[in-house]
């Protein structure tokens, strides 16, 4: 217990660091993630196949792979490489490959929707951006939360990739730990801190699913 | 005074012809009941009047202005503030089309306070006296999906209402309702036609057409085969599809 006690410190640093790449990550790949699905759905062809590439291949090859090119490969490349930190290369990855997933959720929740709700706020006047701000994206919120809410939890769980970029993440302090002190103990901490970590998310979905009940 | 008036309306999906060449004109205060067989083009030639379906040929003037156009070679030009001019004219759907996300009061008031950019105060009295006259006041805080589909269709019909609109559009209110409910959406029209309200039904409810109608227009096969007022076309029915189309109804 004591053991347990001492190396808590050091594992809630490690936890600052991932949770730090967490909501950086949420807040920027969701509004990426709704802006690249409304570009998926748009009326110009050019735009939707752009995205489509986009989203292919984001999806289609590793996160782990994609971490380690921003942070080390990127450099390597004429005119646009450049060098990122560790952190910032992290959250560009992670960024750039979450928004592609919250796109293809999104752009589900939005063709979701029927055509008569578009068609009622038409014969009322209402643009294209009212339509949208006021009608579609709140009824398509409601439909996404149960995957958003999925995806939210495995970012919690994938943060633990940027190991091998050698920053100080839960995991990596966890490593270090059991390195160090030749004691597994630390693995069980860790998983115990991962959970409460998604138990939260968990709970505040489960709210928020609770409170867009509340028109069905 | 012509509140509407349609020369000449083609529509084509891809290669179906839906309306051949539908003429029509409707004055102020009428009530024109639009009947006839499924798939006939009815409700295709209600949704091009607010331009929910855009037009392939023809002319559609609405309250003198010209909401589009066909020039001599064939191009179609609708008016540059065509949007302004269909949304002049309430729609109800046959689906209710409430915004299930808000309250009944909400679905009301959106519009006018958010595109007509009316006084949120001003617009709530309006609303709630147009709640009150549909019957449905005390429903105002809830929200559609907890209501039936005749009161469902009764909110719709006041939120078109709370646009104040010259005319209003009517596609088939009543088919996806229970029986047992279309007699208190249909007595709710018939009020507004009894205020004087430009109205365009689409219907299946010919008890409706041949007591509220002013009009009656018959519509098979992408023609407008007959109209006039309801006893000549309930009684005396002249055109061979409208005899046999109004047996199949009465059997």
């Amino acid at each position: 217990m004591d053991y347990i006690i001492s190396i808590i410190p050091q594992m809630l640093m490690g936890t600052v660091d991932t949770l730090r790449l967490f909501f950086i990550t949420i807040v920027l790949a969701i509004p990426l993630g709704i802006l690249l699905a409304f570009c998926r759905v748009s009326s110009f062809a050019a735009l939707r196949k752009i995205v489509a590439a986009y989203v292919y291949v984001l999806r289609g090859t590793p996160l782990m792979l994609q971490l380690l090119f921003v942070y080390f490969g990127l450099p390597f490349i004429p005119v646009i490489g450049i060098r990122l930190d560790d952190f910032p290369a992290a959250v560009l990855a992670f960024v750039l490959n979450y928004g592609a997933y919250f796109c293809e959720i999104f752009r589900a929740g939005i063709q979701a929707i029927p055509r008569g709700q578009y068609e009622a706020a038409k014969t009322l006047g209402m643009n294209y951006v009212q339509t949208m701000r006021r009608i579609i994206l709140p009824q398509v919120f409601k439909i996404i939360l149960p995957p958003v809410s999925n995806e939210t939890i495995t970012l919690v769980k994938d943060t633990s990739l940027i190991y091998v970029l050698a920053m100080n993440d839960l995991l990596r302090t966890t490593r270090n730990l059991v390195q160090r002190d030749f004691n597994i103990m630390p693995f069980v901490v860790a998983a115990v801190f991962y959970l409460v970590m998604s138990m939260i998310l968990t709970y505040g979905f489960n709210k928020l699913e609770k409170h867009f009940a509340r028109w069905d | 005074m012509r509140k509407i008036e349609a020369k000449n309306i083609c529509k084509k999906f891809d290669d179906l012809e839906v309306l051949k060449s539908i003429d029509m004109t409707v004055d102020e205060g009428e009530v024109v009941a639009i009947i006839g067989p499924s798939g006939g083009g009815k409700s295709t030639f209600l949704r091009c009047l607010n331009k929910l379906e855009t037009i392939n040929g023809g002319t559609i003037i609405i309250d003198g202005e010209t909401l589009v156009d066909t020039d001599d070679k064939g191009n179609v030009r609708y008016a540059e503030n065509a949007s302004q001019i269909a949304c002049r004219m309430g729609m109800v759907f046959q689906q209710f089309n409430l915004f299930p996300h808000m309250t009944v009061l909400e679905n009301l008031m959106e519009a006018p306070v958010h595109v007509q950019k009316r006084n949120p105060a001003e617009v709530q009295v309006e609303a709630e006296a147009l709640l009150q006259k549909v019957g449905l006041l005390d429903k105002r805080d809830q929200y559609p999906l907890r209501l039936s589909g005749g009161q469902q269709q009764r909110v719709a019909i006041a939120r078109a209402l709370c646009m104040k609109p010259d005319i209003m559009l009517f596609d088939e209110p009543t088919s996806s309702l229970d029986p047992e409910l279309t007699g208190e959406v249909l007595k709710t029209m018939r009020n507004l036609a009894e205020d004087h309200m430009t109205m365009v039904v689409v219907t299946h409810e010919m008890g409706f057409a041949r007591e509220v109608a002013t009009k009656v227009l018959f519509m098979a096969d992408g023609y407008i085969q007959e109209q006039g007022v309801p006893e000549e076309i309930f009684e005396r029915p002249q055109n061979e599809r409208l005899q046999t189309f109004l047996k199949s109804i009465l059997k």
